[in-house]
């Protein structure tokens, strides 16, 4: 049975996205990105009465997203030999998750579906200031800090950005990923 | 705040709110239970004895319902994304309608609870620990009502009124084409599911084939005979959970 390669490329923001399509170019594949469900696109104009979804909420449409990637990208790409860039891919959400606080064991149970990928890679995002950051555009990570301020100012965007960092960090002292900058040119 | 003393307090607080706080009754059950009619009757008993009510009923979170029914329309949900959607709808109403109409001392009623995912998502084919996992952390409810009714009786009384709809009929996993049919097959699997939720979670089960009357009557007096959980001991975590990632701003918390 022929079997492609899944590469997971982590991270937030536009560099995210040109790292994607660049590794595709290199890899002769294909990128599978976030929200491809548009389940986040359709959330993005916020009826400003409801009250702001939780950490939690958000990374279980994050996994439901993620499963339509796997669903309708992924697996079908991988089954027919190909490369799958899939940016981002489960790590971006843990992150996220463990950044809000949210228990390490709820959140690898909950992406148990998700195949594991062959290499993953983490891309360095912009300590702050960037015209992207809080725009729900621009990434889950700045989704999430875009609808978590839509409610009463709880969390703290930079702060929840610096613990994706530290995460991102960790994981690769743990030798699950290589931090990548947009410089890189080994890939 | 350290967490040991963060939980310590929200231990004391727990205690403390237990009087103050309203009931979460649970109403369960396959589609044609007869669960919803029971349900608007023991609302406006529970009004008559003078308590203000609440009702939170499946799938209909202003901020999620909107995407599961454009994807249901579309026939285009997997069993995972089927799964996961109803359990973000699910955790937004519990932290933005439940625990805090709970907390406030109102009774809450919930037409359809997570044993209604574990059923479905189980007769999906999913495995129950993950469906669990993403319900985590559950909240138990002060009593769950479980009408129970045969796959026949079900059957016949949706038959009734309406054909059912493609998820309800289980088509996406039957692959069968006429929805009566389908429904029968799948609703079969949901009852086994719930049987045996009812008898693992201990759900008070009501004869559903009997008069609506006569359920109505056993519902209050069981309802009258049953205690609340305690918080501390059964909703810890859930509540703990919700009051460090929800809760409108960082003076209230544990507060």
């Amino acid at each position: 049975m022929p079997e492609g390669r899944l590469i997971a490329l982590e991270g937030n923001g536009p560099e995210l996205r040109v790292m994607a399509k660049r590794l595709a170019k290199s890899q002769g594949g294909g990128v599978s990105a976030w929200d491809a469900s548009s389940i986040f696109f359709e959330m993005r104009r916020p009826d400003r009465e409801v009250p702001a979804p939780s950490p939690r909420t958000l990374v279980l449409l994050y996994a439901a997203d993620l499963a339509f990637r796997l669903r309708w990208e992924i697996r079908p790409a991988l089954a027919e030999d190909q490369v799958v860039i899939a940016a981002p891919y489960v790590e971006s959400a843990i992150a996220f998750g463990r950044a809000a606080g949210l228990p390490h064991r709820w959140l690898a149970n909950l992406f148990q579906f998700a195949a594991k990928p062959s290499a993953c890679y983490w891309m360095k995002s912009q300590t702050g200031g960037a015209a992207w950051m809080g725009k729900p555009s621009a990434g889950f990570l700045e989704f999430c800090c875009a609808f978590l301020n839509s409610g009463a100012p709880l969390w703290d965007s930079q702060a929840l950005r610096e613990k994706v960092r530290s995460y991102a960090e960790s994981l690769e002292r743990r030798r699950g990923c290589r931090i990548l900058d947009d410089a890189d040119s080994s890939l | 705040m350290s967490s040991s003393v963060s939980r310590k307090r929200l231990r004391e607080l727990l205690v403390k709110q237990e009087e103050k706080r309203g009931y979460l009754i649970a109403f369960e059950g396959p589609d044609g239970s007869g669960k919803t009619t029971q349900r608007k009757l023991f609302k406006s008993w529970l009004e008559s004895e003078g308590h203000e009510v609440v009702t939170s009923k499946w799938n209909s979170s202003p901020l999620i319902k909107p995407l599961v029914k454009a994807r249901k329309a579309a026939h285009s949900l997997s069993p995972e994304e089927f799964c996961l959607l109803h359990a973000a709808d699910f955790r937004y109403r519990l932290e933005t309608v439940i625990l805090p109409e709970l907390w406030g001392g109102k009774m809450v009623i919930a037409d359809r609870y997570v044993f209604t995912a574990l059923a479905r998502d189980a007769a999906r084919g999913l495995e129950l620990d993950w469906i669990l996992n993403a319900y985590a952390p559950l909240f138990w409810p002060d009593v769950v009502f479980y009408f129970s009714v045969s796959p026949e009786t079900s059957g016949k009384r949706i038959a009734a009124t309406r054909s059912p709809k493609f998820y309800e009929a289980g088509q996406d996993v039957t692959d069968l084409e006429d929805p009566f049919v389908s429904y029968q097959k799948f609703i079969s699997r949901c009852i086994q599911e719930y049987e045996a939720l009812a008898k693992i979670f201990q759900f008070v089960t009501v004869d559903a084939e009997q008069s609506i009357y006569d359920q109505h009557k056993l519902i209050r007096k069981l309802f009258q005979q049953g205690r609340r959980r305690s918080l501390a001991e059964w909703n810890f975590d859930a509540v703990l959970d919700w009051r460090e990632n929800v809760l409108a701003s960082p003076e209230v918390r544990l507060a």
